[in-house]
């Protein structure tokens, strides 16, 4: 109770003696004028074009702000850990996967403070403890039309139906277990994902170790895109914005929506950040509407900020993920289990990986 | 500075003079070495206490290494794989290094730049060739097909990870072999033409002999890069073709698991220690009957 009255107190002080600076709530989008006069952020993310989209979405940030923005990358949690342990830290905000803002909460990643964001406007269930997303996407299982004619996979079941629907399947082997398609494999080998166990894990990978020697496990998103596009293999799982840009290429295949696997990347705020505030400010530009919308028109990734009404061709919007359908049909892994068993399915994956 | 005049006295003729180069040229190292010890030894020394100390001191790592089945088979299919890409290499290198060394001087610097040209490209661009020519649609299977020969599985293998690390390797195999054939004299295989050796028997116990000191070199030099290969066994192998350093990558990157990582690290540098310590004695003793032979 102390704590709080003394909280108040220093508030209500604040709100008194600096009228200026005293905003009642962030709201998502908006940056002071001048806030942020002299002041340098780096930025870390994964380049190419979804870095330079981020880039532009956050113009207006840095000129209202009159911010210095920095670029760095690609994101790595063992480069940002050697930072925060050598107690110089030169990220100030970080684009992450999935899982690392969970698995490091507090020990690489600050805890949150959300009175310094908005997040009213973000799709539920995606902010963590240390983590708001940066944008969502999904992974679809794209078939080949010729292979399966009038008779194609509707699910991931069929996906692990080597019987009825032969082929040679494309997975992602680009890193970190994927817990959705681990849960599928599962599903699909008769179990409830639900009420999965660490020991679960291995009868998930053992599904899709049973794909059989063929199976390709690609390692970065151009080369699934080039698999569809050479048409390599007859089931590939594929992240949404591979997915398009293949299609728009040429290639012959066709999304199965039910059971997507929801992912989204995520922003943080590294242990140690020299200015949190700023980063926090920046965050919070990220969220706005408008941001989000320039964000989807140049990267075709999902907006994570409800009342985004990016402009974007026939081929881009049949891929993002935000309307209701889309929504309905997504999967969404249990973060929880995977963020408690990571080492362990990290472990079983990698064996995977390594053909044993 | 003041010592020069006086080794000199010290010790007249052609062998001091030759010791006192050695020094100076130790001087000239020294920025090499510091350099060396600022970015090799300093973090390997890091990576050896890491793979002890992390995260409780002892043995953990190592005892976690060889207990896995997993590490074990990909650390012998690391040093199987490099095998075979370090005799692909020669093989193809030696006729290259032999021609080298017999065609006209235009010709030799067309076949020094096929050789350097590779060197100027980026190896992960080298290798996305190699995908496009590998693939079951790719360059290779249609020539195949269009042939009426049934296409082959090439990217995704073993044989593909070998074409593709092989390529990226043979300079290293050439330049070496190259600038020792370059030494030969040629007149010895004369010598023992005119003493009644046939063409290939000359060839076989005169020159390849002598040229043995540059095979050595080049396939050290190339089984030891192939240890550590990652980026051209990631994009042309399948999961029957990973090599340690993705498991390692795997450690530090994804699980930040620096011991583990260091320990794997730590494994196959011994690894590589140990044979170069039973390859050294081999390659002297061979070095000495060419002598002897000649």
């Amino acid at each position: 109770m102390k704590k709080i009255n003394f909280g108040l107190a220093v508030m209500m002080a604040c709100a008194v003696s600096v009228p200026a600076l005293a905003q009642d709530k962030a709201v998502a989008g908006e940056v002071a004028e001048g806030s942020l006069k002299g002041k340098t952020l780096t930025f870390v993310s994964y380049g190419g074009i979804y870095q330079d989209g981020q880039v532009a979405a956050l113009q207006d940030f840095v000129q209202k702000s009159g911010v210095t923005l920095l670029n760095d990358g690609p994101t790595e949690t063992a480069k940002l850990q050697a930072q925060v342990e050598s107690g110089n830290v030169s990220w100030d905000v970080v684009d992450t996967a999935d899982l690392p803002p969970y698995v490091h909460c507090g020990t690489l990643f600050q805890k949150l403070d959300f009175s310094k964001l908005d997040i009213s406007k973000i799709p539920e269930g995606q902010v963590g403890e240390c983590s708001v997303p940066a944008m969502n996407y999904g992974v679809v299982l794209m078939y080949k039309n010729d292979t399966y004619k009038d008779n194609p996979p509707t699910s991931w079941k069929d996906f692990f139906d080597t019987e009825k629907f032969p082929g040679v399947r494309a997975i992602d082997g680009s890193g970190d277990p994927v817990g959705g398609l681990i849960e599928q494999g599962f599903i699909a080998a008769g179990g409830d994902a639900k009420a999965m166990t660490a020991d679960d894990i291995e009868k998930g990978i053992e599904k899709i170790r049973a794909l059989g020697p063929d199976t390709i496990y690609w390692k970065t998103g151009a080369e699934s895109q080039q698999l569809a596009e050479s048409g390599e293999a007859d089931m590939i799982m594929m992240w949404t914005g591979r997915a398009m840009t293949a299609v728009k290429n040429g290639a012959q295949y066709t999304p199965v929506w039910q059971d997507w696997l929801v992912v989204m990347d995520q922003l943080t705020i590294p242990v140690g950040a020299k200015d949190p505030d700023a980063s926090y400010a920046l965050i919070n530009a990220y969220l706005g509407k408008e941001a989000q919308e320039i964000l989807t028109e140049k990267t075709s990734y999902t907006p994570i900020n409800l009342d985004s009404k990016p402009k974007v061709d026939d081929a881009t919007a049949a891929f993002l993920t935000n309307t209701p359908e889309r929504i309905k049909q997504g999967f969404q892994q249990n973060i929880p289990f995977w963020v408690k068993n990571f080492d362990l399915a990290s472990e079983k994956w990698s064996a995977l990986l390594s053909g044993n | 500075m003041s010592a020069l005049p006086q080794t000199d006295n010290q010790t007249a003729g052609g062998r001091p003079a030759r010791r006192l180069n050695l020094r100076d040229a130790g001087w000239l190292a020294a920025p090499a070495v510091l350099l060396l010890a600022a970015v090799l030894v300093y973090p390997l020394a890091i990576i050896v206490l890491r793979s002890f100390s992390e995260p409780e001191p002892g043995l953990q790592n190592y005892i976690w290494f060889f207990g896995s089945p997993v590490n074990r088979a990909v650390l012998q299919r690391t040093f199987v794989l490099s095998g075979w890409v370090t005799l692909a290499s020669l093989i193809c290198a030696y006729p290259y290094a032999y021609a080298m060394t017999v065609v006209g001087k235009n010709l030799r610097l067309i076949l020094i730049l096929c050789v350097l040209v590779p060197f100027w490209l980026s190896g992960v661009v080298r290798t996305l060739a190699w995908v496009i020519l590998l693939q079951d649609s790719g360059v290779i299977n249609s020539i195949l097909r269009g042939l009426g020969l049934s296409p082959v599985k090439l990217i995704r293998t073993q044989l593909g990870v070998v074409i593709g690390m092989t390529q990226v390797l043979l300079p290293f195999m050439i330049l070496p072999i190259y600038s020792v054939m370059k030494g030969i004299d040629t007149r010895l295989l004369q010598a023992a033409r005119s003493l009644g050796a046939k063409p290939w028997r000359a060839f076989l116990q005169i020159y390849v002999p002598l040229s043995l000191p540059g095979v050595y070199a080049g396939a050290i030099i190339v089984f030891i890069l192939s240890l550590g290969f990652y980026i051209t066994p990631a994009l042309l192998g399948g999961p029957r073709s990973t090599m340690l350093s993705s498991l390692v990558q795997n450690q530090v990157l994804s699980l930040l698991n620096w011991g583990r990582g260091g320990a794997m690290g730590v494994v196959l540098l011994v690894a590589t220690f140990i044979l170069l310590a039973i390859a050294a004695p081999l390659m002297r003793q061979k070095h000495t009957q060419t002598r002897r032979e000649k």
